[in-house]
């Protein structure tokens, strides 16, 4: 697709299996927790076999062993502190230890795995991506310790400054690295309300819902749960005011309420030919023809209320209608009041 | 399209896959099931794939779409997995692609020629008081120079504990400043600079100390043959592989900046290989060598050898041979601006 790509963290690999999927990228802010905990676990790792490198040489306190200790612990500590990245990134698919806290991973630009010769070279430039306090060291011998800070600005600057936001670690290693936690819930959006229903089988058979309207649909009910209602009139009246005037609709429709029946429409009902239960909604009509006629029955019902206790307590009874809602079933107002939020 | 039925359908397929995904995690083995789960994750896998591929036909909601491209890059990272490091291939890039890359990158000479020169003008101009009287002590500083001649003060002789701590110290010191110096050399100057910086200083004090009246001369020259040979070819190397991965990023032969800088990466790293070969060998040379009190003949005789080992492994090893020759060049041409189709549109933009 050519279309302006959203200004967004993802990145499309395309894999042997031929489809293209999305990673997510993670960002300085991610990967700086990562790196913390990294550093972390690898002076653990040293202060661990330092201590039992001394132990072993108290101990046993054979003449030259001690100097053995010392030359393995300072090998060791050469080894951890150039390739502890490399080796957990090779042996554990993309991951270090802190990466693993932190749900990243990295992998090649074009969304291989990482291999050996890209690890080594990622992991040996970090020391120029938390670069200037190595610069400044080199040119001041007598430097004060603070200068061992990394500020990692060119690392930093890379990674803002790149697409995929690489460091220069990354660039010269062709890897990103990118969020790969566990997938969230699956979220399905469904809204009980027997309105929704009974609404959604008025719109005309001949309405087809066309692609862009669907995925509006769909992003439509997924975020109204976080609107208030006035709001989400506020948004749906847009789209559905020339809706309501081609469905033939009474104006006072709740804009919302149509939104989440189209949806029903697209996402939920099995065909539109299937007769709807309506129950006590049966005479709730949106159609503006209808308008009249239900004042008709309305003035009706209210004279005989028995009628109607029965009906709207046979609706309890059903469960359709939800209690805490209580909806006056023949006034021909319901149908332009807010429903209320429920997702499951 | 009744998309919650869809949903219903599969779900129990995507849930499983999750749950295969977290046993597939650490070793890629599935523990309980053996080739079984294997197969059936394949499956699974490849059933969540068609599933994101016909997400836009069946026309799921955003979110569905979202959790399924999750769950495929989750997927799709168990099944394609990083291959550990295999050290028998390390021979093939040690013994011959390295010596053949080394051979024929003019990086390798220039940073040969700029270290090796600057360290023989410095201990040229060093050796000689009477033309340039204050240049050493300008350079290295005064201090510096008495720490060394208190260091070789006293004839050579260590005992084995102190060898093998030195070894090890100076593996970790010496090694450490040349991966600096490549690591660096995506930045360039800083990896020139290291490079010129020992050059000029290393070279001063060989001069200072081949100087007819210095203290401890003869000492210094006694310590420093046997490792000489091993310890400057592997800096001036090390600073070669800076200069290689760094011409990459302005060098750019055509390709976009960062393929031609991750090219570059590659081609640096067996230089960086060999040039720590070279610090691990110098280590141990100046460990157990060195500061030994073997006649100097024998230290001698060692730094000849190791600079006829130097020679052959450069020279004989690295001489290209035609069809070699012809297979390198296939070997970079080949690469990946077709594959890489974002980088190319970016460049074009």
């Amino acid at each position: 697709m050519t279309n302006a790509s959203p200004l967004d963290t993802t990145i499309e690999v395309i894999t042997p299996e031929n489809i293209a999927f999305e990673y997510q990228l993670a960002g300085p802010f991610r990967r700086l927790p990562a790196y913390l905990i990294d550093v972390a676990a690898r002076w653990t790792i040293i202060f661990l076999v330092g201590l039992t490198l001394l132990f072993v040489g108290l101990l046993t306190d054979i003449g030259s062993l001690s100097s053995f200790l010392l030359a393995t612990m300072l090998v060791f500590y050469f080894i951890i502190s150039w390739f502890y990245g490399t080796f957990f990134e090779t042996h554990f698919n993309g991951r270090t230890i802190g990466k693993w806290a932190c749900g990243l991973r990295v992998i090649c630009v074009d969304g291989r795995p990482i291999d050996g010769t890209r690890a080594v070279v990622r992991n040996l430039v970090r020391i120029a991506d938390i670069a200037p306090f190595a610069a400044l060291s080199q040119f001041a011998e007598d430097a004060p310790p603070v200068f061992l800070i990394p500020t990692g600005m060119i690392g930093f600057i890379s990674v803002i400054c790149t697409r995929r936001m690489q460091r220069l670690g990354d660039i010269a290693a062709g890897t990103m690295v990118v969020i790969d936690e566990k997938s969230w819930r699956l979220p399905v959006t469904k809204v009980d309300d027997p309105r929704v229903p009974a609404l959604a089988s008025y719109i005309p058979g001949d309405y087809r819902i066309s692609r862009s309207m669907a995925r509006t649909l769909a992003v439509y009910c997924e975020r109204r749960a976080y609107l208030t209602p006035s709001r989400r009139r506020e948004i749906a009246m847009h789209l559905t005011t020339p809706l309501i005037e081609r469905f033939e609709f009474r104006p006072d429709v709740d804009p919302d309420l149509l939104m989440v029946a189209l949806y029903h429409a697209t996402f939920l009902s099995d065909s539109r030919s299937e007769p709807v239960a309506m129950g006590p909604l049966a005479s709730a009509s949106p159609l503006l023809r209808d308008a009249k006629k239900l004042t008709v029955q309305a003035t009706i019902a209210s004279s005989t209320e028995s009628l109607m206790n029965d009906a709207s307590n046979s609706a309890r009874a059903a469960g359709v209608a939800s209690s805490e809602m209580p909806v006056d079933l023949l006034q021909p107002v319901i149908l332009s009041e807010p429903l209320e939020a429920k997702e499951s | 399209m009744n998309f919650a039925k869809v949903l219903e359908r599969r779900q129990q397929q995507w849930i499983e896959l999750e749950k295969l995904c977290d046993s597939l995690e650490l070793s890629g083995k599935d523990k309980r099931n053996g080739a079984a789960g294997i197969s059936r994750f394949a499956s699974l896998y490849r059933a969540a794939c068609a599933d994101l591929a016909l997400a836009d036909s069946y026309q799921l909601p955003p979110a569905t779409v979202t959790y399924l491209h999750r769950l495929v890059a989750r997927a799709h990272n168990r099944l394609y997995r990083a291959s550990r490091i295999d050290p028998t291939t390390w021979a093939e890039t040690v013994f011959k692609v390295a010596p053949h890359q080394i051979f024929s990158d003019p990086c390798v000479r220039v940073a040969t020629l700029l270290f090796f020169g600057l360290f023989f003008l410095s201990a040229l101009i060093g050796v000689n008081e009477d033309w340039f009287p204050d240049y050493v002590q300008k350079l290295v500083g005064e201090q510096q120079i008495s720490q060394l001649e208190q260091m070789y003060e006293q004839p050579i002789n260590g005992s084995l504990d102190h060898y093998v701590g030195m070894a090890g110290f100076y593996i970790m010191h010496n090694t450490g400043i040349g991966l600096q110096c490549f690591a660096f050399g995506v930045l360039i100057i800083p990896c020139v600079f290291e490079l010129a910086f020992n050059a000029v200083t290393l070279g001063a004090m060989f001069g200072y100390m081949a100087r007819e009246d210095s203290v401890g001369g003869d000492n210094f020259l006694h310590f420093v043959t046997a490792h000489g040979p091993f310890e400057l070819t592997a800096i001036a190397l090390a600073g070669a592989a800076g200069l290689r991965f760094g011409i990459g990023l302005f060098h750019t032969g055509g390709l976009t900046r960062a393929t031609s800088l991750r090219l570059a990466a590659r081609r640096a790293v067996p230089i960086m290989a060999a040039s720590a070969c070279l610090f691990f060998l110098a280590a141990f040379t100046e460990g157990f060598i060195s500061p030994s009190p073997l006649p100097y003949l024998i230290k001698a005789g060692w730094a000849i050898f190791s600079a006829g080992l130097i020679s052959f492994y450069f020279i004989v090893l690295g001489f290209p041979q035609h069809s070699e020759r012809h297979q390198a060049d296939d070997e970079t041409m080949h690469y990946d601006p077709l594959a890489d189709p974002d980088e190319r549109s970016t460049h074009a933009t």
